[in-house]
This record gives C-alpha cells, structure tokens and sequence, in this order.
C-alpha cells in the first residue's frame, strides 16, 4: 500500500505543483474592456468586433496585417499582425486577439475570427430595426 | 414530425427499459422480457429516426431546419450523408444510433454471462435516455421544422417562381451592409404558403450549405469514430456501476475488457482521425492544436488507457492467487472515463467555450446548457455516490502492498502518469469557464515529461516481473535495449544538433520502450501470437512518440515569394511557381508548385479560393509525403502585380531612402505662411521637402500637396541630373509621414510584363509519417488484444 502512494503520490504532488506554477505563467486573461487592456500592459485575449468603417490594410512587403477593434463600450485600439489575413476575417462578427499592448498598438501574436451562423439573422435583423 | 414522434416513442421506451431491468435486478420474474422488448424498441426507433433523417438530407427536404443549415443541394452524396452529424442535433443522434446498436451487442453478451444483464443494461440505458432526451423535439431535435421560430432564408435559396408572390412582400427583409436579402420564414408565412398549395421543400430548394472545411474524407469518417468511442466509453461505466451495485468486484473486470479495449481503440483512432484531418487540411502545419475541443476528447481517452492498465493488474492477480489488486482504482477510472465523456459534451456543446475555441459549436441556449449540467452531475453523483457508499467494504477487503521491483507498481506509476497527463489537459481545458485561457507551451513542457516517464516506464514494466523481480536480474534484461537506445539517441543527437535536453531525454525513453517490446515481440512471434496485442500497441505508441520527437524539435518553415518560372532553394529544394489553373468546375483554384530534390521532380498544388459558404478565402494546402519527411505547402497569397520598379515607401521626417544610386532623405513639410486656410478649410498647398544625394552632389526637390474643390491634388517633382521623379501617393502632416513612390525618367516608358507571386509557407516536416504509422501500429496491437480478452472473458 505504502510504495503505491509512494510513487503515485511523487508523481501527482511534483506535476501538480509545475502544472500550478506554469499555469500562472502561461495564463491569459479575457478582456473585453480595452481601457484594461491599454492600462495593463500584459498579455491578453482582448474581445472586440472588427470596425468595418475603418477597414483594414494588409502591407503586402512586409506581411503585417492591421486593423482596428472596439470593445462593447466603444473604446477603439489599433491592432497590428505580423501574418496573413485570417480566412473569413470578411465575415467575422467578432474577434479575439492574444498578445499586448505597446506603442500605441495592439501587437497580436493570434487572432481568432468568430462567425456564428447566426450571422445571416442577425444581418436581417439589424436591416429591420 | 414522424421523426419526432419516433424520437418521443424511444424515449419514453427507454424510461421504461430502466424501470423494467430495475424491477428484474430487484427479483422480479416476469419483468426481463418487458425490459428486452422495450429495449429494442428504443433501439429500432432510434434506427427509423436516423434513417429518416438521411432521407430528408438526401431528397434535400429544408422544410426541415436542420437540413436546411446544414446541407445544399450540390453535394456529392458521401458529403451529404456526412452533414447528418455536421451541427448538433445530428451528432447527438448519430451518438444515439451508435449506442443503440452498441446496446444491442451488449444485451447478446451479458445475457450469457450470468446476472449481468439487469445491472448493466439499467445503467446503458441511462445513458442512452440522456441522449435521447437532449434529442426531444424541445430540446435539439434535427427534426423541428423551419417554421416553427421566424428563420431569415436567404433569398438565393428560395424557388424564384414564387417570389413574385404578392403576399410574400411583407416578409422580405434586406441587409444592406451586406446587401443580402432575406425571407422570413415563420408560422404566419407558412400559412400562407399552406393557403396556395405551396409545399415548403418546394418553396425552399436550396440549403446554406457544409462548412468547406468539413468537405473532406477523413472528416466525413472522424465523428462516427468518435462517437462510436464515446458510446463505448458509457459501456466501462455500466461495467463499473454494476459491481457496485452488487458488491462483488471479481468477475466485471475481464468482461469489460474486450470492451474498454475496444472503445479506447476507436476512440483513440478517431482523435488522430481529427489531427491527420488538421494536418491536411488546415494548413498551420500540425496535427494537434491542443484545442479545448481536441483536448476535451483526449481526456477520457487517457483515463480510458489508464484504466486498461491497473484492470489488467487486477485481472493477473485474480488469476494467479484470488487477490484483486487495484480494485477501487479500476472503478473510479471506469466511472471517470464515462464522466469526461458527459464533460467533453458539455464543454464544446454549451456554448461555454465560446470565444476560446475554433470548432466549438454556437450556442445552444439556456436549456441546454442546464441539461448537460444536470447529465454531468447525475453520472457523477451515482459513480461517485456508489463508490462512496462502498468505500467501507473496499478498503476491508482490497488493500495490498505492491514490491517496489514488481510489474504491478510499474503499471500503476504509468496508470497514474497517464492520469496526471489528463489532469492537465483537463485543467487547461477548463480554464476558459473562469476567464483564463493557458498558452499551448502549458501543455507542452508539462506533457514533456510525463511522456517520458511513460516511456521508460512502457519499456521497465515489461521487465520487470509480476510480484517481485530481483534488481540483479533487472539490469541483464534491461541492459541491450537500454545501450542501444542510448547509442541511438547519441547519433541522433550528434546528427540533428537539437538543443532542448528535455526532447532528448523523450527521444530515448521512446527509443528504450520500442527495443523493449521489439525484443520481446520478436521472440514471441513463435509462440502464442495472440499475447502479442500489448507489445504491438506499446511500439505504435513508441513510433508515434519518436515521431512527435521528431516533427516538434526538428521542423523547419519558412514564408517564401514564389515568382512564376523563376526558381527559389529552400531547405535542399528547388521550388517553382508555374502558374495555376482552375479545379472542381471553375470554383477553386490549384496553384502548382514544382519541387525538385536531387533528379526527381514533383508537383504540388496547394488550393485557394472564395468559399461561398462564408464568403471568404480558403486555403488548403498540399503534401510532398514521404517515409523521411513531408514537405509541407501552405498557400498564402496570389498576387498579380503590373510589376514595375518604382517602389512606393512611406518615410517619417527624416528617414532616408535609397532608390538606385541616390540617397533621398525627408526633410520635412513645408507648410503654408498663413496657417489660416489649413485651419478653416479653405485652399492651402504643403509641399514635401527632399533632399537627393547622388555622386556627391546634393539637391533639394519638392513635390506638394494642393487642395483643390474636388479634393486634395499631388504635384510631382524631378531631377533630371538624379534621372529621378518623385510622386506623392499619400500624406499626412500630423502624423509627419509622407507616402512616396519613385521613378527613374529615362526609363518610364519601359513595358514590363506582369508578375505572378504565389506567396506560401513551406516546411520540412521530418518523420511526420512515423505519427501516422505509430497510431496504425498501436491501433493493430489494440485488435489483438481485444480479441484475446474477448476469447478470454467468456470462461
């Protein structure tokens, strides 16, 4: 009974204290107020929708994609990504970035386009009203 | 609506098969035939429904608002047939479908072996009613009608004959940043429809259409696999529940086997399934994202595996002295395998995942959710609650002392490694519920090592012996796989040249399990074949492992221009874009790449295009495959450039620029005197001070702004001696930058063709294939050993 707890008892106190320790290291939080994410200067996932009216450039030299966001009370940041356009970035109704503020823009390491399929309805709803 | 009404009849047979094999389990005589009968009911109803929802799929019935957002018309039939389970209503019935044929096998099998059956088939059914009732048509039936809540149809997907209809007007509505329109279908609009004759799949005949992703052949075979895993996952649950119930802990375990081996099989083959599926068709150049979906699918399967280990010590040690070692280890792996599947559900079908993962599925709403909630607590509350209440006895009755030297405790450490592995994944996993998410290196650097205890521990259980085994004898049989792994691990480490010690150390302890078991299967090839299963699954897993090793510490990728016939080296390769053409009826395009290596040539093409669907670029990319390596094509871009050589540069006040032989620096703006126009708008002229640097000589030249009534106008400016001229494409003074593009004079008329650029991400992906190999290899040692225990549990 003893070397059961022994071993398995080494194995899950040593992995659990590196998983908690990594965890705090590698966490992300959500954050859908870009105050807070301006302010904090850490890495974050930042959730916003993408501002049409501004569109967004695509510098084809040197591959750095950018674009504005606002969060739900209107606060606007420029986000700025080293890669391609994400696929369906057209039709997107909401975007998550991960990465950190710092000079003036949002410096994105991954952008996650989300495209309900609810979309459709939610056009023609706003078409009514 | 018939297939709600089969849906309703299953499950209120269901609910009555339970109640049935309860009344059996508590001594009632005449109560199994009932419960039988009512248990084929449940499972013929469920057939019929599924039956006939491919029926509305393949006749294209989107009166149906599953058919409806889920298929289209121009499908191919194996596309279509896998949209059935391509949203969630279906998925849930194809689970259902698997579990009633499923159930049907296990009522056959515990029907001959003694008083199982009550037992087992109570709690199946359980699980097959829970399923069932997420199927009612309140809940995600596929079978509710379009109608039944105002649903916006794109107006493509209408019959144009009957858009002329005048009492359709008040149910068109449009949007115009999309400048879609759409027709409300409702109750009212369906009156209506009814009133003229109108038939709704006549009204309708076009659906939204399968996501393209999904229009693939492995995707169309990854969700049965799955959920033939995760129905199979609920019979190790019954298994478990049942010895509970009765107190007797012996016999379950050797007939569960065949099952919990079978279903870890499927459900292992169906998640690599999904990465060969990533690896192919998405294009980031993995199989394996560690995406809460991925990863929630991963969980049970490493309990599942773990679980395989201890019950077999269980099983050696009923056998060899009628002690059951393990026992209460055995229940709650069993118990938890069923559980993480419940959990895994909940997790990518509440809607709960939301933002953190790509695949999970749209929100469901409240009621759902709070179904799965009460799912996920009523199996552990039983699991739980029944080991609990049995704890007492358990404790009496199983508890032994295991030699540090005994395969036993081998087992166990690699039982409890694997369940560490899945703490982990299950944690990360979870962390988007409390706002968190945790980066992919979480689970990598704390995978790491648990996978390399896990291979050395693969390769020292095999040598040690059951009980005790003497420490002498351990290093004779240890000694040749142990040097040759080690020597191998040299070379590959001499040749790669890789730096992370920790992927080393993996290469080894993979290396070590694979020459344990290599050895030992080699010399049981003339013995009794059918105890090869283990020894087979441990070197797939030893291959895959290699394999991860490899692709993770030794790939290489770079983005690269590919200017059509001109070639580029890239990692030993000779690489040329020769231009592209269209595919599949003109709606995609494949853009061909040769690739040379040494004499032989081949061709890639990687494919883009503009999905309807969502009305966006797709990419997919294209396989060089090989035994070594893969080399790994992701499209990018296609550009077609009237090529010329004047560069447009933007420059900051005082930024330099150098086009041919003359230095250009921006000095500054040159801003009206009388600041005054710019200020109220009226006419005004900024001029863009540059300073040319050219054979020692200096020149300031100054092309400028002027705002004229149809907006601002850009004057160029030149130097013949410089044989340049500078236009201004853009400026903006506030932010002191100004856009430039520069031409030579003596050259402006020069035509030059167009270029083609085909811009991709190419990789070099070494033994990439021995992941692949490693999980056929393991899935083939699986069979084995499920066919013995099956021989096995019958006695």
């Amino acid at each position: 009974m003893k070397n059961k707890y022994i071993f398995g008892g080494a194995i899950i106190v040593i992995f659990l204290g590196f998983m908690i320790y990594l965890f705090t290291q590698t966490n992300v939080q959500y954050e859908n107020n870009f105050v807070k994410v301006i302010q904090s200067g850490k890495t974050v996932k930042a959730t916003g929708t993408w501002l049409r009216e501004r569109n967004y450039e695509y510098d084809n030299q040197n591959k750095i994609f950018s674009f504005y966001i606002k969060d739900d009370n209107g606060n606007i940041m420029k986000v700025v990504y080293h890669g391609m356009i994400p696929n369906n970035f057209e039709s997107s109704t909401s975007v998550v970035v991960t990465g950190k503020y710092s000079n003036g823009v949002f410096q994105a390491t991954d952008i996650l386009t989300k495209c309900p399929s609810k979309y459709q309805e939610q056009a023609a709803q706003k078409a009514r009203s | 609506m018939i297939g709600n009404i089969f849906l309703t009849l299953a499950l209120l047979a269901g609910v009555f098969t339970i109640l049935m094999y309860y009344l059996t389990y508590k001594g009632f005589q005449n109560t199994l035939g009932y419960a039988r009968i009512s248990y084929h009911i449940t499972a013929v109803m469920v057939m019929a429904a599924s039956a006939l929802l491919l029926h509305a799929i393949l006749t294209h019935q989107y009166q149906y608002k599953y058919v409806y957002d889920y298929s289209s018309s121009d499908l191919p039939t194996g596309l279509l047939i896998s949209t059935f389970y391509a949203g969630q209503e279906g998925s849930f019935l194809l689970w259902a479908l698997f579990s009633v044929i499923i159930g049907l096998i296990l009522l056959d099998y515990t029907s001959k072996r003694g008083d199982l059956e009550p037992r087992v088939m109570m709690v199946y059914s359980i699980s097959i009613t829970f399923l069932l009732i997420m199927l009612n048509p309140l809940l995600k039936s596929p079978f509710n009608y379009i109608w039944a809540e105002p649903t916006f149809v794109d107006m493509k997907h209408i019959n144009t004959a009957y858009l002329t209809l005048p009492a359709l007007q008040n149910f068109i509505f449009s949007d115009p940043q999309s400048n879609k329109h759409f027709i409300q279908i409702s109750k009212e609009l369906y009156t209506i429809l009814l009133a003229n004759n109108i038939a709704l799949d006549n009204f309708i005949i076009q659906g939204k259409g399968l996501n393209p992703l999904l229009q693939n052949f492995w995707m169309q075979i990854h969700p049965p696999m799955l959920f033939t895993g995760f129905a199979m996952s609920s019979v190790s649950y019954a298994f478990a529940i049942a010895a509970l119930i009765k107190n007797e802990y012996k016999d379950w375990i050797k007939q569960a086997l065949p099952w919990v081996l079978t279903g870890m099989m499927v459900l292992g083959l169906g998640i690599m399934l999904g990465g060969y599926w990533a690896y192919g068709v998405l294009g980031w150049g993995g199989y394996w994202g560690w995406d809460p979906v991925e990863n929630s699918s991963l969980v049970p399967w490493l309990i599942g595996i773990a679980s395989i280990h201890t019950m077999l010590v269980q099983k050696k040690s009923q056998d060899r002295d009628g002690s059951s070692r393990f026992v209460k280890t055995n229940l709650i792996l069993c118990i938890m395998t069923y559980v993480l599947v419940v959990y895994s559900t909940f997790l990518t079908r509440s809607g709960i995942l939301g933002d953190a993962s790509v695949h999970s599925f749209v929100d469901p709403g409240m009621t759902v959710y709070l179904f799965l909630i009460i799912f996920l607590v009523l199996f552990i509350l039983i699991g739980i609650g029944l080991i609990i209440y049995r704890w007492k006895y358990l404790t009496q009755h199983f508890t032994f002392e295991e030699n540090v030297l005994s395969r036993e405790l081998a087992l166990f450490t690699g039982s409890v490694a694997l369940i560490a592995s899945a703490v982990i994944v299950l944690v990360g996993t979870s962390a988007p519920i409390f706002g968190q998410t945790v980066e992919v290196e979480f689970y990598n650097e704390l995978n790491l090592p648990i996978a390399i205890i896990i291979g050395l521990l693969n390769g020292l259980s095999l040598i040690l012996k059951w009980k005790f085994t003497e420490s002498n004898q351990l290093w004779k049989n240890s000694r040749f796989a142990f040097i040759s792994s080690l020597v191998l691990t040299a070379i590959i480490f001499a040749f790669s040249g890789v730096n992370n010690f920790m992927l080393v150390l993996l290469n080894f302890s993979s290396a070590f399990a694979l020459f344990v078991n290599g050895e030992i299967a080699l010399s049981i090839l003339r013995g009794k074949r059918k105890h090869l299963g283990a020894y087979v699954a441990h070197m797939g897993i030893s291959l895959f492992l290699v394999g991860v090793v490899a692709t993770g510490g030794y790939s290489k990728h770079q983005q690269v221009d590919l200017v059509k016939g001109e070639k580029v080296n890239l990692f030993g390769y000779e690489l040329t874009f020769t231009g592209y053409q269209p595919i599949e009826g003109g709606k995609k395009y494949a853009f061909n790449v040769s690739i040379k290596k040494g004499n032989s040539i081949k061709t890639v093409a990687p494919v883009m295009y503009i999905a309807e669907f969502n009305n966006s670029l797709m990419r997919e990319p294209d396989i060089l495959e090989g035994i070594t390596k893969d080399f790994y094509v992701a499209p990018i871009s296609y550009d077609e450039t009237n090529a010329t050589t004047n560069p447009s540069v933007k420059l900051k006040k005082g930024e330099k620029y150098s086009y041919k032989n003359v230095e250009v620096t921006f000095e500054n703006f040159v801003l009206p005197e009388d600041m005054s126009a710019m200020m109220s708008g009226g006419k005004f002229k900024i001029g863009v001070n540059l300073k040319l640097k050219y054979n020692g000589k200096t020149e300031i030249i100054e092309p400028y702004m002027e705002t004229t009534n149809e907006g601002p106008k850009f004057y160029p400016a030149e130097s013949k001696e410089a044989d340049l001229k500078v236009f201004i494409n853009n400026m903006n003074a506030s932010d002191g930058m100004v856009e430039l593009t520069f031409s030579s004079l003596s050259h402006n008329n020069e035509q030059i063709p167009p270029k083609e650029v085909l811009t991709v991400e190419a990789s070099v992906k070494p033994f990439i294939s021995l992941v692949w190999i490693g999980v056929v290899v393991m899935v083939l040692g699986f069979v084995i050993s499920a066919y013995r225990r099956s021989k096995e549990s019958l006695v």
